[in-house]
């Protein structure tokens, strides 16, 4: 079976420069299928959910995030591993997809989108005509 | 065009690519079946990734923890360590279901931080926001009253 989503290399047309918002990082993702759906988890920890953007164009899923990392008043930092910043990753999405039914959501730092596939491709019995 | 800054999350990683290389020729060496099919998903970096914040009253620690229940979560405090520790469930399947990618990482975890000064346990405090821990530990009362001020 053929993969229904891939990464794609370079796609979207905005002009946002990571010196001016921090690096982009690619959230990890589970890619994940079923008959009826492909479904996409994207760890995006300090994203909440009104900072979450996820869209659909030409055949392009965009799920992109702007994580903001809580002040400690009074704090300096003494060691850093990860940043929060913002995430994006694109993926090309089969046409057996069906794009008006995609739904996402966004619960602790986890973007779960669910991309059910099209009604003449999850049929399988064919009626005959009498 | 967008320019996607592609840099791994850890920027550690190249550390982690000699020790698993270093774990691969100890058991080769011992003897040991190096058969990737039984762990194929062995977390080499540290998890989670910790940021450290401090100041004179203690330490802010944040750990990125996505998606793991707070309730999974175990902090505690012993003397001058803090360990964060705990289990991130695997995502609810369904009959047939197959993976393309499996990049996040999933299981138990156990981490300690050694902290430069006694802590005490009863005043650490812990949230969980958006897949962020945050834990502030404050240092003990004794340690507190040992800094001395020294007048001019």
């Amino acid at each position: 079976m053929s993969t229904e989503v891939e990464r794609t290399q370079e796609t979207g047309g905005e002009s946002i420069t990571p010196q001016e918002y921090g690096p982009v990082y690619l959230p990890d993702v589970d890619i994940r299928e079923t008959a009826d759906m492909v479904e996409v988890l994207a760890d995006m920890p300090g994203v909440d959910k009104a900072s979450t953007d996820v869209t659909v164009e030409n055949g392009v899923l965009s799920i992109s995030g702007e994580a903001r990392e809580e002040a400690a008043e009074g704090y300096t930092a003494a060691g850093r591993e990860f940043r929060l910043s913002r995430y994006r990753r694109d993926f090309t999405i089969s046409d057996q997809i069906d794009t008006n039914k995609i739904k996402a959501r966004m619960a602790d730092g986890v973007l779960t989108v669910s991309l059910p596939k099209r009604e003449e491709v999850k049929t399988r019995k064919i009626k005959i005509a009498s | 065009m967008w320019e996607v800054t592609r840099i791994k999350r850890n920027p550690w990683s190249i550390f982690d690519e000699l020790e698993a290389l270093q774990a691969d020729l100890n058991r080769a060496m011992s003897g040991e079946s190096g058969a990737g099919s039984e762990a194929p998903r062995v977390r080499r970096r540290p998890y989670p990734l910790l940021n450290v914040l401090s100041s004179e009253q203690g330490v802010v620690v944040d750990a990125e923890l996505p998606g793991v229940p707070a309730k999974e979560i175990d902090v505690s405090v012993e003397g001058n360590e803090l360990t964060l520790s705990g289990q991130r469930p695997e995502p609810e399947t369904v009959e047939g279901m197959t993976y393309h990618r499996r990049e996040r990482s999933m299981g138990s975890f156990s981490r300690t931080l050694q902290l430069p000064f006694r802590a005490d346990p009863n005043g650490v405090k812990a949230s969980y926001r958006n897949g962020v821990l945050r834990v502030t530990v404050p240092r003990s009362a004794e340690e507190q009253r040992k800094r001395i001020t020294i007048e001019a």
